[in-house]
């Protein structure tokens, strides 16, 4: 470590924030910015390719929109996508939105790795934010099951570190397991904690129709998996998912053109850390996660606890465990302890920890992944997703979308209140 | 008798300055090198134990079955392979077998005693692993592997092979940087950092895990190590356990660094520390 961490919100959701406040008082205020649509394909393996795969989850987001929309309403277009595969690896936007009647407005790929819609979400907010655009379109993508092997494991690692941590034989599968070990020492956690994670996702995976594994798993067949970076098993790891997703945002002062029901995108907050773990002063917490997280409350107004329910990133089951700890739903360490209590247990726990299965369960389609969240989130507090998998009572939702290790994150809260 | 010395994971014997480099592994008979060594990483131990005995050498003539620029990173010696005419007072002469000589005087007759007992290595292991650098190193083959071009590799090579760390208030840093948190350009990397580590954490990536640039080899060894480590003197970094180290890390142990193959692509083969354990 040489350089000091600044686990501060960032400038830009800071300014916006104090802006706003100067400017309600003076009876003026940035527009507030709500959801009015969301749709995703079924995550798993897909049998469009991403023409196909876009216009399916444009459909089912505009769709979703209780009245009056059409293409031509959307100002914008920021679309997620690590380009997997390199088959369009650029315009891919524009090549997307041209198949879905969006062709003629401002569009752009968004690439943070595995928070690349994440990205592409904050963007949108904030141009609708700045007064740019009324209806703008967020969105993700990624075409992943159409690779040989090898040319799939090669993209797998792009995002990471490539000049030291590959060169030492890391992807994220191995980075992932140094910061599990790490954290086992450190903490009071254990390899048992992580099958609970992995137990509960699928759990609540199993009734999502939009799940790529939609199997409950035994705690015993998770806790003998088969090894895949040591101590991290195939029940700790993602799928690697075809699958597409996207919200649509509108300022206040159109909504009620299209919803009477609109879930509002109470703020946006991100941050970043250094690419590679041995950059970090600590592997066993993620500073984007702490800064994203700590941005998005304080401009929301809320704290961790009372958030309802949660999308997490969970690539690996550790990275579950130490988000429930960055996000200040457990203490410091105390992340295993909070897997083992089950507290993250849909209408059992604190909190509802990965209603739609997560990363785990729902699947992975890294560039789809940021927006396939906000899409459960969106079901879930307008009370629309399966009866069985529904989180009781809830008010207040977040996406928390990290890519690579934990070098870039986006978390946004969203309520049904402003 | 001279004294056979275990070093980096080869065996030294020395005949007053001379110094003879062998791979401790053997097959049907021939001294071979183990899993990711070769007359590169042998030269880069041996000039490193001549190093340790207070014979430094700053030029040195070989046959080109040496990597020059990863010596010269590695050890801060060139090595000429060319026609040059320039004297040169050390010679490295390259054996059929897996050896090597370091020697300032060709006219002297030379002695070394070997080991009495060398490993045997397993002839499916030792055949596999051959025909995977064969096929890795060979000019129709396309790795799927991290793209770290030449220019880039060439560019770490310093810090990668020499652990060459940067000064920057009152701390070393590496791998180096470019810019600090007030804007302005570190120095060049020209501080040692001491090759003495603590594993801080390390897993165990299966075959099927493995990235692509290790696709071939990954089988054969049965995965591949990774450990991360902090070194003596702050920084942090991420290694290979060495191919043929029977070493299965615990966190606190004290590791050591060794120049080994990495993986190779478009023909060039990228050379890089691994970890060793202390005690070797």
């Amino acid at each position: 470590m040489f350089l000091e961490y600044r686990v501060e919100p960032t400038a830009s959701t800071h300014d916006f924030n104090r802006a706003n406040q100067m400017l309600r008082a003076f009876g003026y205020g940035m527009v507030d910015v709500a959801v009015i649509g969301a749709g995703q394909t079924k995550y798993g393996n897909h049998p469009s390719g991403l023409k196909g795969m876009w216009a399916e989850a444009a459909e089912q987001a505009f769709a979703s929109v209780d009245q009056n929309f059409e293409p031509r309403h959307v100002d914008e277009a920021f679309i997620g996508s690590v380009a997997f595969g390199g088959g369009q690896l650029g315009n891919t936007a524009a090549l997307l939105t041209e198949h879905s009647g969006l062709e003629g407005i401002p569009v752009r790929r968004v690439e943070n790795a595995c928070a690349s819609s994440g990205f592409a979400l904050r963007d949108a907010w904030m141009a609708i934010k700045s007064g740019q655009a009324d209806v703008v379109v967020a969105g993700g993508i990624e075409k992943m099951n159409d690779l040989s092997a090898e040319r799939r494991r090669f993209w797998l690692g792009v995002s990471g570190d490539t000049e030291w941590e590959r060169l030492a034989g890391l992807t994220f599968p191995g980075t992932y397991a140094l910061m599990a070990r790490r954290h086992f020492h450190e903490y009071d956690s254990t390899h048992d904690d992580l099958v609970n994670i992995s137990v509960k996702n699928h759990m609540h995976g199993f009734e999502n129709e939009m799940a790529h594994i939609r199997k409950q798993v035994s705690f015993e067949k998770a806790q003998s998996g088969f090894m895949v970076a040591d101590p991290l098993t195939l029940y700790d790891c993602c799928p690697t998912s075809d699958g597409a997703s996207a919200v649509i945002l509108a300022a206040d002062h159109v909504v009620r053109q299209f919803t009477d029901d609109p879930v509002w995108l109470r703020s946006s907050g991100a941050g970043s850390d250094y690419l590679a773990l041995h950059d970090r002063p600590s592997i066993t917490q993620v500073k984007a996660t702490q800064q994203a997280s700590s941005a998005a409350y304080k401009a929301a107004g809320i704290t961790a606890a009372d958030v309802d329910l949660a999308e997490v990133h969970d690539c690996f089951t550790i990275a579950e465990l130490m988000a429930t700890e960055d996000l200040g739903f457990a203490e410091r360490g105390q992340g295993g302890v909070f897997a083992r209590e089950q507290r993250g247990v849909r209408n059992q726990g604190d909190v509802c920890i990965n209603p739609s299965g997560g990363l785990k369960s729902k699947g992975h389609p890294l560039g789809a992944t940021g927006t396939g969240q906000a899409v459960e989130v969106f079901k879930q507090l307008r009370g629309s997703v399966e009866d069985a998998r529904q989180v009781r009572d809830a008010e207040i939702g977040i996406t928390h979308n990290v890519g690579g290790s934990g070098a870039t994150c986006a978390v946004h809260v969203f309520g049904r209140d402003r | 008798m001279n004294e056979v010395i275990e070093w980096q994971g080869y065996l030294g014997m020395f005949d007053e300055n001379a110094l003879m480099m062998q791979s401790p592994y053997i097959h049907n008979d021939v001294l071979v090198f183990g899993a990711d060594s070769d007359y590169t990483t042998m030269a880069i131990a041996g000039l490193h134990l001549l190093s340790s005995r207070g014979i430094m050498i700053s030029e040195i003539r070989s046959l080109p079955l040496v990597n020059p620029s990863a010596v010269k990173s590695a050890t801060g010696v060139t090595v000429l392979c060319g026609e040059e005419e320039e004297a040169c007072d050390w010679n490295l002469l390259v054996g059929e077998e897996a050896t090597l000589v370091f020697t300032n005087d060709l006219e002297r007759d030379l002695g070394f005693h070997g080991p009495s007992e060398l490993e045997s290595l397993d002839s499916t292991f030792y055949s596999d692993m051959q025909a995977a650098w064969e096929k890795e190193l060979s000019s129709t083959h396309v790795s799927q592997g991290a793209y770290v071009s030449e220019a880039a590799y060439m560019e770490g090579a310093d810090a990668r092979l020499g652990f060459m760390a940067q000064s920057h208030d009152h701390a070393l840093v590496w791998p180096p940087r470019q810019m600090d948190g007030d804007g302005k350009r570190l120095q060049q990397a020209n501080s040692p950092l001491l090759a003495s580590a603590v594993v801080e954490s390390w897993t165990k990536l299966s075959a099927a895990g493995a990235p692509s640039e290790f696709a071939l080899r990954a089988p054969v060894l049965g995965g591949i190590q990774t450990v991360f480590v902090r070194f003596e003197q702050g920084p942090c970094g991420v290694f290979l356990v060495a191919d043929d180290e029977q070493y299965e890390p615990s966190i606190g142990d004290q590791v050591t660094f060794v120049v080994r193959r990495i993986y190779a692509q478009e023909g060039l083969i990228r050379y890089g520390m691994k970890a060793i354990p202390a005690s070797n």
